[in-house]
């Protein structure tokens, strides 16, 4: 008997390998007999991406989905859902047509809506997933917090407030968890580096600027992507706050108040108000006991207050009465209470301790002029204590317990003898440093030093930034002095002089300890100079270049070894198989290339040194 | 007098009835006053009679208005009871005996006013009563006495002096003057404006149809009711039905649905949610590239590229271009918005959801780790290494090295036409051959006992003496040499056409003279033959070739013979005058050949004809290559002035693959008109190489 074929394939049709197991796309629109555009929606919330084929059996301009992938978008109920939605769309347009209004209405009432929870829960079956891939969802609902609501692209005002809450939520747990690790101003805008169950989640906001929307962006893509992440982050904030004790619900009907209440006066002001006020509350409800109400003195649930005029009666009384419940007192010593018996109760890392330690002992103030939403957001998830200048702050300029008052001004007027004029850039490069540094370079009216990537590995780069070594200085000098006398006053920590002989000192202990190469010695030499003329600016050309002089004579007297080196290594590239050498080589021009970047960079620093002498 | 204060009343009690809003002062006084100047009260009246005219009938107009101003006027006269409806009918009665007719005859339209003219002529010209005594009748139909005529003087006087004369009228109707109130001031000069002479008036109110049009096509319809306005709906009923049933059955509800919760626990315990899914792998999405010091606001200066890098970025191509120019902003205010925020952002979203996603696995390879691993050069040794002497004389570059034998002797020839001779060990030039052309090639006979050199010189071959060994040597080459110049030698064929045998007593040698220029000589290994490549052809040999030769060699230990043209090189046996195989591209039975993009091929004769293994060492043309004879050695030399020395041992097991090991790289010479090294030959006994150089040098490299 002949064996039966396992699977019947028609003669002439072949369907084997790449070509039976990837479909190209609009043979896969064909199948799933979908529009382009239902597709690119139903490929975007499901996650499906095209793969590449070993081979391209049709060709190299065509894009490539997988047969499983498309039977997993082919059994997804969301597509007979989007049908249904596009027939009662049709349905309400017949009305329409018709001049059957209340038909229309009642059926605009009616209509099929769908969620996406379920794809979520598919996506990312486990929360770390979810964490791991949330940098583009989370830069997607910053940017769209940012945008003006725009009739054209769609791009309504619901929509924004909602991105507006969830990013405000999410930056209120990464505040009051402390979970803030790295920040950057950029021209781009603001990174912002969370470490949250182990996972560095980065994302950019932009500047709080006017946003401006170009013609050659489709919108409804970048909708279709934001409709799935605004999901996504609701989950995930939910899960989160859920991992705190607080009832995120709360936290929304408060926060929507704020929102409908944005309708009519809306201004970043109380926005990022909001947004310290909703960080305030979860800490007070991480607490077991709640403080007894002090509702004089709470400006912030004034403020509510005053919102909550705008609502309903009914809602607004029983809001007002957990505001009153559950926000704490605004005096600084009592939010300082707060803030360590949060400390006590969840045993965090050596890291968010730092965090958390960071501004401890600190108040800040915020001229007008400052970014206030990132800074809102910033100092207390390092610890520290703030307020602004405006409605609705929990203390005034003139409070004198003030340490430090950030200042974007060319001259500062009226000045307080008690406390620091600083840049804004000092808290970022303090928060990058986790030290805090001198304030000198950061006054008023200043250019300040270089602001540095906190995500570069300097040493992995081969190239470090003058300020880089500094700041690497004091950091050392710090860990130093701090560890064995935890309770140092900051007059100490202020003196950049002190710091940096200090540091010196430390480092050259250091490297007498591990002073057995002679490679080492010379990096000392190198480090001493550099180091003196940082401190005496810089006389000591004379020594320097007459070094240079003595390696040019060394290099001269002892040419062969490179030479050599150079025809080992060719020599052994002539018996390599030819793929291996193409490797070799590719590998050898990134390094090329790096070190060509760098020694532009040397270059052009030369140059600033020359042209600055 | 009485009647008309009745009537005021009764207009007033019609006011307040309808709470007109717009009551005179006057009409409120009215009220309280009975007992007042009679002008008074005829002013009065006429305005509420107006009034309610213009309340009553809104489509009174302005005519009528006018006319009861008239009237008003007339009545000031005396007071006589009058009545609205009948004093239209008994106007005419009266015929006025006014000199003045024209006024009269306006005057007289007056008379229909609600007002009762006391003159109760009516519309007749009042110059008929001219010459009467009295103007008219009442309306009890007496007549109405003329006024006594005051003399004009009387009436002048008195008109000066009194204030109010230019409000007086005469009235010839009722014959007499009437004083004009400012209320009628008023309305005479709207009138003469044009407008409605009451201000309240207004002329465009909202026309009230009163008539019911609904469903009559005929305003009247005589038709009895249906019964179908008795009946209730049956359809509605059916509706209404239809209704309670969905209640009943709950598909109608009233109140809205319970709203739920947007967000819950979606991932409850990470641990039960470990279920695998069946579908593919998900590929996770690179993560966007983390900003650099580049990016920030206010990077070090020495990120930012002056300005001629910026412009010299214009004229890079547009992949090249960098897409991101740092910039620095001296404060955290300064800084713009990002023109590109939501440009990044779609991109990144385009990238997402087109990309295919790969899996690649990112090894980090130590490039050492890449490179064979070759047995250690030290073992390898001996092999020439570095320059031990230096062989200077002449003045052209040395186009051709050949080493005798023994290896005591080596000749060279230049292209300053000269052929030397050296001995190696003390660098001495033993003798000089001055030929006036460019020496292409030298080459020693293998046999020891004939040390006869061949020299190609353009287009001659020399065959020559170079005098050494013994005289019993000498005496042998002497007479060979003698002898060939005699006979036709046997070895060169039949044919004589291609070239001629001279005796060339100036160099004491033969002179084999070819039509073209020979580049190449190359002799046999017993030292009996010898080849000679010119442009055209070889000696006669009986083989067909391809192409140009380029040069041709023969092996050293079999009967075969190489020749390479300039696409591939051919084997031929000597033997049997065949063409045993042809090498694609190009000793034991491995060939090596140096081709003239840089590469040199290691064939193995009993393998294929494919080579065994290319080495691109040189960037320049090889320009020859040499094996030792007895040591596993070889070398290539090339125009790019380095000469390379490879270890290329061959193994009795054939199993076992040749192994090629590169052992040195030997510089030194310098190049002149783009050539470097020529030449490159082994000494038969020693691992040392010779080497010509363009730079007129001849250098040797021992171990």
């Amino acid at each position: 008997m002949v064996p039966r074929k396992k699977h019947y394939r028609p003669a002439g049709k072949k369907k084997e390998g790449n070509a039976a197991r990837y479909i190209t796309r609009s043979q896969a629109i064909k199948q799933l007999q979908v529009t382009l555009g239902f597709f690119r929606r139903l490929s975007i919330l499901k996650g499906i991406f095209p793969r590449e084929p070993k081979k391209k059996f049709k060709g190299n301009n065509h894009t490539y989905y997988h047969v499983k992938d498309v039977a997993f978008l082919q059994h997804e109920p969301l597509l007979d859902k989007f049908r249904d939605i596009r027939a009662y769309q049709k349905k309400i347009k017949k009305a329409e047509a018709k001049k059957n209004a209340d038909l229309a209405t009642l059926l605009r009432t009616r209509e099929p809506t769908y969620k996406l929870d379920k794809l979520v829960r598919e996506r990312y079956p486990k929360f770390v997933d979810a964490l791991r891939d949330l940098d583009d969802c989370l830069t997607m609902v910053h940017l769209f917090a940012a945008l003006p609501a725009v009739e054209r692209a769609k791009i309504d005002v619901e929509l924004i407030h909602n991105c507006r809450r969830l990013s405000h939520e999410w930056q209120a747990y990464v505040c009051r968890t402390y979970k803030l690790r790295k920040v950057f101003i950029s021209v781009k805008g603001i990174y912002y580096q969370a470490e949250i169950e182990g996972q560095k989640i980065t994302w950019l906001t932009p500047h709080a600027m006017q946003q401006i929307l170009p013609d050659d962006v489709n919108f409804s893509v970048m909708l279709t992507f934001l409709e799935f992440y605004e999901t996504l982050l609701g989950f995930v904030n939910f899960r989160l706050y859920h991992s705190l004790n607080v009832n995120i619900g709360f936290c929304m009907l408060y926060s929507m108040a704020s929102v409908s209440f944005a309708h009519l006066t809306y201004h970043a002001a109380i926005d990022s108000a909001d947004l310290y006020a909703l960080s305030r509350y979860i800490v007070s409800n991480t607490r077991t006991s709640t403080l007894e109400p002090k509702a004089a003195s709470s400006s912030t649930s004034e403020q509510l207050e005053a919102k909550e005029k705008e609502m309903q009666a009914d809602e607004s009384e029983l809001r007002l009465a957990q505001l009153q419940h559950q926000l704490p007192s605004n005096e600084p010593g009592a939010l300082m209470h707060l803030m360590e018996g949060a400390e006590c109760e969840n045993e965090d890392d050596q890291d968010t301790k730092e965090c958390k330690r960071l501004f401890k002992n600190m108040k800040f103030f915020l001229s007008r002029e400052v970014p206030r939403e990132s800074l809102l957001f910033v100092i207390p998830a390092f610890g520290g204590v703030v307020s602004w200048d405006g409605e609705a702050a929990p203390y005034k300029e003139a409070d004198q317990s003030i340490s430090h008052q950030i200042v974007d001004r060319p001259t500062q007027g009226h000045r307080y003898l008690s406390r620091e004029y600083v840049q804004p850039q000092w808290i970022y490069d303090c928060i990058n440093a986790r030290i805090i540094l001198p304030t000198e370079a950061y006054m008023v009216g200043r250019i300040p030093p270089p602001h540095l990537s906190p995500f570069v590995d300097n040493d992995a780069e081969g190239y470090i930034p003058d300020y880089a070594e500094t700041i690497k200085r004091l950091q050392a000098a710090a860990r130093n002095e701090v560890l064995p006398m935890p309770g140092v006053g900051k007059e100490d920590l202020d003196d950049p002089q002190n710091l940096l002989v200090e540091g010196y000192i430390s480092r050259t202990e250091a490297n007498e300890a591990a002073q057995t190469k002679k490679k080492m010695v010379t990096l000392e030499k190198q480090y001493h100079e550099e180091l003196q003329s940082e401190l005496q600016g810089a006389v000591m050309k004379k020594s320097k270049q007459g070094s240079v002089e003595h390696a040019k004579t060394s290099e001269e007297s002892v040419p062969d070894p490179k030479q050599i080196a150079e025809d080992i290594d060719t020599m052994s590239k002539l018996g390599m198989s030819r793929k291996k050498r193409g490797l070799l080589e590719a590998i050898e021009k990134g390094k090329e290339r790096n070190t060509a970047r760098i020694s532009k960079l040397k270059e052009r620093k030369k140059k600033l040194k020359s042209s600055e002498n | 007098m009485g009647a008309s204060k009745k009537e005021s009343v009764e207009v007033d009690k019609k006011e307040e009835e309808k709470k007109n809003r717009k009551k005179t002062q006057r009409t409120k006084k009215e009220k309280l006053s009975t007992e007042e100047s009679l002008l008074h009260l005829k002013q009065e009246d006429t305005a509420t009679d107006y009034k309610v005219f213009s309340e009553d009938d809104a489509s009174e107009d302005y005519k009528s208005v006018e006319k009861s101003e008239a009237g008003d006027s007339e009545s000031s006269g005396d007071e006589g009871f009058h009545n609205t409806g009948s004093n239209e009918g008994l106007a005419n009665e009266g015929q006025s005996e006014d000199s003045e007719p024209d006024q009269g005859g306006e005057e007289s339209d007056s008379s229909e006013d609600e007002v009762a003219p006391r003159n109760t002529v009516g519309d007749v010209p009042l110059e008929w009563y001219r010459d009467e005594k009295h103007i008219g009748y009442d309306i009890a139909g007496k007549k109405l006495k003329k006024k006594e005529r005051q003399d004009k003087l009387d009436s002048f006087l008195a008109n000066v002096d009194n204030s109010k004369n230019w409000r007086k009228i005469y009235d010839e109707y009722n014959d007499e003057d009437v004083e004009l109130t400012k209320e009628e001031t008023k309305l005479i000069r709207r009138m003469l404006k044009g407008k409605a002479p009451h201000g309240d008036f207004d002329l465009y109110a909202p026309y009230v149809d009163w008539f019911k049009w609904e469903d009559s096509k005929h305003p009247l319809s005589n038709a009895p009711e249906p019964k179908s306005r008795f009946i209730p709906s049956k359809w509605e009923a059916k509706k209404v039905l239809g209704l309670v049933r969905a209640i009943r059955k709950g598909l109608i509800k009233f109140d809205k649905p319970k709203e739920e919760p947007r967000f819950y626990m979606l991932w409850g315990d990470d641990a039960s949610s470990s279920e695998k899914t069946g579908h593919l792998s998900y590929i996770p999405a690179p993560k966007p590239n983390l900003p650099g010091h580049e990016e920030s606001y206010n990077p070090s200066l020495e990120y930012i590229p002056t300005q001629e890098e910026i412009n010299s970025y214009q004229l890079m191509d547009e992949e090249d271009r960098p897409k991101f120019i740092p910039k620095r902003f001296m404060s955290l205010r300064s800084i713009p918005a990002y023109e590109n925020v939501v440009k990044d952002s779609f991109e990144r979203c385009l990238d997402l959801y087109l990309c295919p996603r790969v899996r690649k696995k990112r090894i980090n390879i130590d490039p050492e780790s890449l490179k064979p691993k070759l047995p250690g050069r030290k073992d390898l040794k001996p092999y020439p290494a570095t320059c031990y002497l230096e062989y200077k004389g002449h003045k052209g570059a040395v186009m051709s090295i050949s080493t005798e034998t023994s290896g005591h002797w080596i000749a060279s020839g230049s292209s300053d036409g000269t052929v030397r001779l050296w001995e190696v060990e003390t660098c001495r030039c033993i003798k000089v051959w001055e030929f006036g052309e460019v020496v292409q090639y030298v080459a020693w006979n293998p046999l020891p006992e004939l040390p006869i050199l061949a020299v190609s010189v353009g287009q001659d071959v020399f065959l020559l003496n170079t005098g050494l060994g013994n005289e019993e040597t000498q005496r042998k080459v002497k007479e060979l040499l003698h002898v060939a110049t005699s006979t036709v030698l046997d070895d060169s064929g039949n044919k004589v056409s291609a070239w001629s045998w001279l005796q060339d007593d100036k160099h004491e040698g033969i002179r084999l003279r070819h039509f073209k220029t020979v580049y190449s000589v190359e002799w046999h290994r017993k030292g009996d033959y010898f080849s000679t490549l010119s442009k055209k052809f070889t000696q006669r040999h009986p083989f067909k070739l391809h192409g140009l030769p380029v040069s041709a060699v023969f092996h050293p230990t079999r009967s075969i013979f190489f020749v390479s043209t300039k696409k591939n090189v051919r084997v031929y046996d000597l033997l049997k005058q065949k063409l045993i195989k042809k090498l694609e591209n190009g000793l034991r039975d491995n060939v090596i050949v140096g081709s003239r993009d840089g590469k040199l091929c290691w064939f193995d004769m009993d393998l294929s004809s494919k080579p065994y293994k290319v080495l691109k060492c040189h960037p320049k043309d090889i320009t020859n290559v040499a094996f030792h004879r007895s040591y596993p050695l070889f070398a290539s030399c090339s125009d790019d002035c380095t000469a390379y020395v490879f270890h290329g041992m061959v193994y009795s097991d054939l199993n076992q693959n040749p192994l090629i090991v590169p052992l040195e790289i030997l510089r030194g010479h310098a190049s002149s008109n783009g050539r470097g090294v020529l030449d490159c030959k082994f000494h038969p006994r020693q691992p040392w190489l010779f080497t010509a150089g363009a730079d007129s040098l001849i250098k040797l490299y021992c171990h």
